[in-house]
């Protein structure tokens, strides 16, 4: 990626040195600037739709249950009319390769849209940052309140604030952990004080995680932790959108006057005022071109857009652009066509394969699974009338919500026949195991092991049926 | 604290991997420890197997913090 060269800061510069430190040595503390804005006005409607779904989806009830619940305990996973087993981790499997895809897709699109709008650690950072100007106030108060020494209204300010995040920590970990216990049993023990000693670890756990990332680790942990903040970079390419500053227009920066022509004075649109920098939640200067540590969140577009309208200048001297664009003096309409190139149609491509195959996949399961087990302790024993038999086990794993009927039979050898119960009622999404004995004439196939298939189909729901293979040994 | 770090937060993502796959092939109620079936709940097998996964990813990490200094290069 081609980055302009880092400009010597101009004389009377307010700009905050760049200073690379590491994960909790001497650390510049950052007090983000608030900003208004189309894209803060963005990033709060994702907050408000993310939040939502998080905190609202685990009260949503679904045929008489929790419509999303991961139930460790019992080992199913329900989402709305699905239900999940261990043994469609094939499924999970595939819900991560569409979310990586589709990260690869959006990021080659317009880099960190996800890291800038919808990652949780972006998200709680807004919410928490939004208490703290609550209670601290804006950047200047806030430094100005860190400096000052320990009074009653500084203590005051700074307890208020940690009681509101830590009450929203743990409304965040109890949510998070009632997505894998029912949440109104979890309500209940919560309300009655008792709740599991596990569950309270992990309420307080995930709380204090929530607390210590969005109160206090916030930007390091894109800067330090997240691998994504270190890979996103290969699937940038030159017509990849992202936060630019346009130096072209912007240079050579510097304090003017309103009134003066600055164009006259050799100077570009770049009134360097620093509020870019101030608003950057982690710390970077944008016009140094863009850097790893950039999440994509636009503050800085809101914050020059606004100093902009007020020096009467044209907007968008930070703005979502590509590299491309930059160079060639593109519009808006060249950036746009170039969405569509090799990289995004093949990610595209792949992407919509997979979705459209895991669809047609989930469509089209039997709400039936059966595994057969052969009985290892008679392997095959003669009965009455000279028959040989074989036993069998059955799991029938009914994985409708609906008490059901299943009727076997099995096929594969002159003759055969199932000699045990042929009816087997299963609850609703739950496992029965069966004894299966099945006799065959002892001419009916070659000695030794004969393939045989069992056939279940639920009773007054013919269409779903499963036949599964199993063999038949003879003496 | 840095080391502490590069040691506790990856392992608690792999962690997490570990805790996933393993408990989506193994029923924690067929699980047998020291030869007798395990009587716990299965909360607390989940969290218990998680933090041990995590303590073992956690010794990996710390092993290769350690291999990373070089024989010759003062002690940190």
């Amino acid at each position: 990626m081609v980055q302009p060269a880092p400009r010597p800061e101009s004389a009377g510069a307010k700009v905050i040195p760049i200073k690379e430190t590491s994960l909790y040595e001497a650390q510049r503390k950052i007090y983000a600037r608030s900003v208004s804005g189309t894209f803060a006005n963005w990033r709060w409607a994702m907050v408000w739709i993310t939040q939502a779904i998080f905190y609202g989806l685990c009260w949503l009830p679904w045929n008489g249950r929790q419509a999303v619940l991961f139930d460790l305990v019992e080992r199913k996973f329900y989402i709305f009319g699905l239900v999940f087993w261990p043994q469609d981790v094939f499924y999970l499997a595939v819900l991560l390769i569409i979310s990586a895809l589709a990260l690869f897709l959006f990021t080659a699109v317009a880099g960190r849209l996800f890291c800038g709008y919808a990652c949780p650690q972006t998200v709680y950072t807004e919410i928490f940052m939004w208490v703290e100007k609550l209670f601290e106030g804006d950047r200047a108060a806030r430094m100005k309140l860190d400096a000052a020494p320990l009074t009653g209204n500084k203590l005051a300010r700074k307890g208020a604030k940690h009681a509101v995040w830590i009450v929203i920590g743990l409304w965040t970990g109890f949510t998070f952990v009632g997505y894998f216990t029912p949440i109104k049993t979890l309500a209940g023990s919560v309300l009655s004080w008792q709740l599991g000693p596990w569950e309270t670890f992990w309420i307080c756990f995930y709380g204090f995680a929530t607390w210590g990332n969005a109160g206090f680790m916030r930007e390091q942990v894109c800067k330090y932790m997240c691998p994504y903040a270190r890979f996103q970079g290969v699937m940038f390419d030159p017509d990849t959108l992202i936060v630019t500053y346009d130096a072209e227009r912007g240079e050579p920066r510097g304090a003017r006057a309103k009134k003066a022509d600055h164009k006259a004075a050799g100077k570009g649109d770049c009134v360097d005022c620093g509020i870019c920098v101030q608003v950057c939640p982690t710390g970077i200067d944008i016009r140094n071109g863009l850097q790893y540590e950039c999440i994509g969140c636009s503050a800085c577009i809101d914050a020059c857009d606004q100093v902009m309208d007020k020096m009467a200048y044209p907007r968008g001297l930070i703005r979502y652009s590509t590299e491309h664009a930059l160079a060639e003096r593109w519009g808006r309409g060249q950036i746009l066509a170039h969405i569509l190139r090799p990289r995004t149609l093949v990610y595209g491509a792949i992407l919509s394969a997979i979705v459209a195959a895991a669809a047609a996949g989930l469509a089209l399961r039997q709400p039936l699974k059966v595994d057969v087990i052969r009985d290892r302790t008679t392997l095959a024993r003669e009965v009455e009338g000279g028959l040989v038999e074989n036993v069998y086990r059955l799991q029938i794993m009914n994985l409708a919500e609906a008490p059901r009927r299943f009727a076997l039979a099995v096929t594969g050898l002159p003759g055969v026949r199932i000699a045990s119960e042929q009816i087997v009622e299963v609850a609703p999404a739950a496992t029965q195991a069966v004894a299966v004995r099945v006799r065959v004439e002892p001419d009916a196939g070659k000695r030794g092991s004969n393939p045989i298939h069992f056939e279940v189909r639920a009773i007054n729901h013919d269409e779903v049926f499963v036949r599964e293979k199993a063999s038949f040994l003879l003496p | 604290m840095q080391k502490l770090i590069w040691i506790l937060w990856p392992s608690f993502v792999m962690a997490g991997i570990a805790e996933a796959v393993f408990f989506t092939l193994v029923d924690p109620q067929e699980l047998y420890l020291f030869g007798e079936p395990v009587h716990m709940t299965p909360l607390a097998t989940y969290s218990i197997g998680f933090f041990a996964f995590w303590a073992l990813c956690a010794a990996s990490s710390a092993f290769s913090c350690f291999l990373q200094r070089s024989a010759g290069a003062p002690r940190v």
